[in-house]
């Protein structure tokens, strides 16, 4: 079974048109209703009923389906208010109007999203307790407050999301807007608590804790704090930024597809950049994050880990691999395409190291792709000596993985630092020296990753894991935080050379920005597929056996294809959303929405610039 | 046709299905959609082409009574109470362990005699050594000892006396549990008679 967030509470809605969707979606849920079994005779000991299940369809696919939209429509209505609020400050800060109106817009996919995440969860929950309710009243047994803190927090966060949007325009002057922002800080406080709450849930079947006596408040609290629940709250947290970051994007890519005027073109090429940034931005620490939850896995059951990493899962991880390799390839081809088509005359001084970065991240990728067993057949296997390639099992081992994996953050970060730079010119006195720390820093850094790396070999596996992958990790933080304030000082005082020009990307563009939304959502049910099969037979690890006629995981193959189907159905479905939502916009759209009044350099753009500001 | 060549077909159609949609649809949004499917359609196909490894569960434990025949039987069936239902593996370990939350439990059948044991599990606050198997200073443990004969966990006067002789034999030590003693089916399944208080009998090293 796959558990996941269940939302008790089904929310008001922000549009007519959401209670109308509502509504559809809440008469095929009750389609679903005569194959539960409900209508079986009640005085049947219901108490004694453990499974129920939808002949053909089968229980567990249901709820894989329904639990994996749940789960990623909570992730991007969690992640997107987190920069909208972010980009709210950014336009109070510097007085862009912009960035005011991208937090808005950003709001608005939000408001319309809330509703649908309600509802889906309203479904799964309802599924659960039909499906499985054996297992739920041992959880509610164990977390009944919690269920309680959660609607509360799910009422809070509703109010909030009424007044912050509601209120947007009508808190836009003096104390007011500090008021709105005050209701954006309280929005994220409420989303973030809504989310670690149903993680203790999620966490405790995979990593239980034995409960003693006490209060029910003391239990649910002991069940709370399990070992894995705050690493994975660190890492759906930075997740779900990316998530949200990267569909923001491709909304922006699509809308930038089909924009009829320059001036659409101008602000959704701006706002696919915007969220492409997000995503990166999250991207970056989130596979430090995903490293230490693994860690603690290992640390809490090493039998789990070994199912997860050399297991029946471990191929698993080699799907991971090429998926964030093609995520980091796309986001770095975003960045290069914007340097080469938004910085006139830039595709020339740039184009030798994009084909330099190009190459050391199709290297890494393909290191990190390397499995440690290959597929052979035995005479194959025998021509090798073993099931391990004399050289390419030199790769398929930890130790290389997670150098490539730091190597390859360090590329992106560059990439994003070009991009950063590039039309400008700096003017402060240090300028050169600030540039040779940079330069020292980066190539010392990438050198030392490696000789860890290389050395990882030699030491026992507890020293690598303990000392090397951790100094890794912090040799590449390290490197993010000194050379993003360095930058940010000399671009304080550089030159503008050549002024970024907006709505000039070409259509692949778009499609890039749509491939990375694409990646992330198949890696948020891939890593879903993981976490839940790395319970085994278990619903609740080494507690509570799932004894149903689903407690297998099935392969990879048939794994993969629901995967794709949810990913699928998850696009579709926020396509239809946001669809739904720009509606009025549409309408509305009669030629008054022009291009943003913003004056000629009002604020130092992320790259390229403006003359104007220079000569003041 | 396995089920893995019929998702391999279903794929390539899939795939088929958005290169057309490339190839043929001007609309926006569909071609978007046609590139969305081949993606997925790609990564469907990738994944059935690494080896196919399902998780079977392996057969469920029952507490057959009727099987129990002599004293290493019941520490068999223990052992498996130990690792699942009892979930004593949570937080104890056998043998040193960095991870463990609890006392290491190896030896501790020698150590301590069966009602000690008994009335550790079912009345874990009775008796607290806070230095069983642990040198230096007297050591609390971050987690707290549940009663093993109630809710959640809920284990019978059987399944008890199984673990017991698990944890003797594992210790090296004769299994003083008889089989004699297990409850046949039918009668009721409840925690032994409350054992005399040991306590006294064990030299205090903490409480």
């Amino acid at each position: 079974m796959r558990n996941h967030e269940h939302h008790p509470k089904r929310t008001g809605f922000f549009h007519g048109r959401g209670s109308v969707l509502a509504g559809l979606l809440v008469l095929t849920a009750l389609a679903f209703l005569p194959g539960l079994g409900l209508a079986q005779d009640a005085t049947s000991a219901a108490q004694s009923v453990a499974y129920r299940d939808i002949p053909g369809l089968g229980s567990r696919n249901v709820v894989w389906v329904i639990a994996q939209l749940h789960l990623l429509l909570a992730g991007f209505v969690l992640g997107v208010p987190i920069f909208a609020w972010l980009c709210e400050i950014v336009g109070w800060k510097t007085g862009d109007k912009r960035y005011d109106k991208l937090a808005k817009e950003f709001t608005k996919l939000l408001t319309s999203s809330y509703a649908t995440t309600a509802l889906f969860g309203g479904i799964l929950l309802f599924l659960l307790i039909g499906f499985y309710p054996k297992l739920m009243a041992y959880l509610t047994d164990i977390f009944f407050p919690s269920f309680i803190v959660y609607c509360l927090l799910f009422l809070l966060e509703t109010a909030t999301l009424y007044l912050y949007w509601y209120g947007w325009d009508a808190m836009q002057d003096g104390g007011m807007k500090s008021l709105h922002l005050f209701l954006g800080f309280l929005l994220n406080v409420f989303a973030f608590f809504i989310m670690i709450v149903p993680n203790s849930w999620a966490t405790f079947q995979a990593s239980p804790v034995v409960i003693s006596e006490g209060t029910e408040i003391q239990r649910a609290w002991a069940a709370t704090w399990n070992p894995t629940w705050w690493p994975v709250n660190i890492h759906r947290l930075i997740a779900n930024v990316v998530l949200g970051g990267y569909i923001c994007g491709a909304y922006a890519g699509i809308r930038y597809l089909s924009a009829k005027s320059p001036e659409e073109r101008d602000h959704y090429d701006w706002m696919g950049y915007v969220g492409n940034f997000i995503g990166v931005f999250g991207l970056l620490p989130l596979p430090f994050a995903g490293y230490w939850l693994m860690r603690e896995i290992y640390q809490y059951n090493q039998q789990m880990g070994i199912t997860l990493m050399g297991g029946f899962l471990s191929w698993l991880f080699i799907l991971q691999a090429m998926l964030i390799g093609v995520l980091f390839l796309g986001s770095n081809y975003y960045f290069w395409l914007g340097i080469t088509h938004r910085i006139p005359g830039a595709e020339v001084k740039y184009k030798r190291p994009i084909m330099a970065m190009l190459v050391i991240l199709l290297l890494c990728l393909g290191v990190w792709m390397t499995p440690h067993s290959l597929v052979a057949s035995l005479e194959e296997a025998r021509k090798m000596g073993g099931t391990h390639h004399p050289l390419l099992g030199v790769f398929g081992v930890m130790s290389a993985k997670m150098t490539v994996a730091n190597l390859m953050i360090l590329v992106t970060f560059m990439s994003f630092i070009m991009y950063w730079r590039a039309g400008k010119q700096e003017t402060a006195t240090w300028a050169k020296v600030a540039k040779a720390i940079m330069g020292g820093v980066l190539g010392v850094a990438a050198v030392v990753v490696i000789v860890l790396g290389v050395w990882g070999y030699f030491v026992p596996a507890i020293v690598r894991i303990n000392y090397f992958s951790v100094a890794q990790v912090l040799i590449v933080l390290f490197v993010m935080l000194t050379i993003t304030p360095l930058t940010a000082l000399l671009l304080r005082s550089a030159k503008t050379t050549t002024e970024m020009v907006w709505g000039r990307m070409p259509p692949r563009s778009a499609y890039a920005l749509v491939l990375n939304a694409v990646m992330v959502i198949l890696l948020m049910t891939l890593m879903g597929y993981a976490r839940s099969s790395s319970r085994v037979h278990w619903h609740i690890y080494g507690v509570m056996r799932d004894s149903s006629q689903y407690a297998y995981s099935p392969a990879l193959g048939y794994a993969a294809a629901f995967m794709s189907l949810n990913t699928f159905l998850f696009c579709m479905l926020v396509a239809f959303i946001f669809w739904v939502a720009t509606m009025g916009d549409k309408a509305k759209a009669g030629g008054t929405e022009g291009k943003a009044k913003v004056p000629a350099g009002a604020v130092p753009a992320m790259a390229g610039g403006s003359p104007a500001l220079d000569k003041e | 046709m396995s089920e893995v060549a019929l998702l391999q077909v279903i794929g390539l159609c899939i795939v088929g299905i958005g290169v057309a949609i490339l190839l043929f649809i001007q609309a926006r949004f569909v071609r978007v959609v046609g590139f969305v499917v081949i993606v997925l359609g790609i990564f469907a196909l990738v994944a059935l082409g690494v080896p196919q490894m399902a998780s079977l569960p392996p057969a469920e434990e029952k507490f057959d009574v009727a099987s129990i025949k002599t004293a290493a039987d019941m520490a068999a069936i223990g052992q498996k109470i130990f690792f699942s239902k009892g979930q004593c593996a949570l937080c104890h370990s056998i043998g040193p362990s960095e991870s463990a939350r609890c006392p290491d439990l190896k030896g501790i059948g020698a150590k301590l005699t069966r009602e000690f044991i008994y009335e550790s599990l079912t009345q874990p606050q009775a008796y607290i050594y806070l230095d069983f198997r642990h040198e230096g200073p007297p050591k609390e443990y971050p987690a707290r000892m549940p009663y093993i004969n109630k809710n959640p966990i809920g284990l019978t006067k059987n399944e008890i006396l199984s673990v017991i002789a698990f944890l003797q034999q594992m210790s090296g030590e004769p299994i003083t549990v008889s089989p004699s003693e297990i409850e046949q089916a039918g009668s009721p399944a409840q925690p032994a008679a409350q054992p005399q208080k040991v306590a006294a009998l064990i030299p205090a090293h903490g409480r």
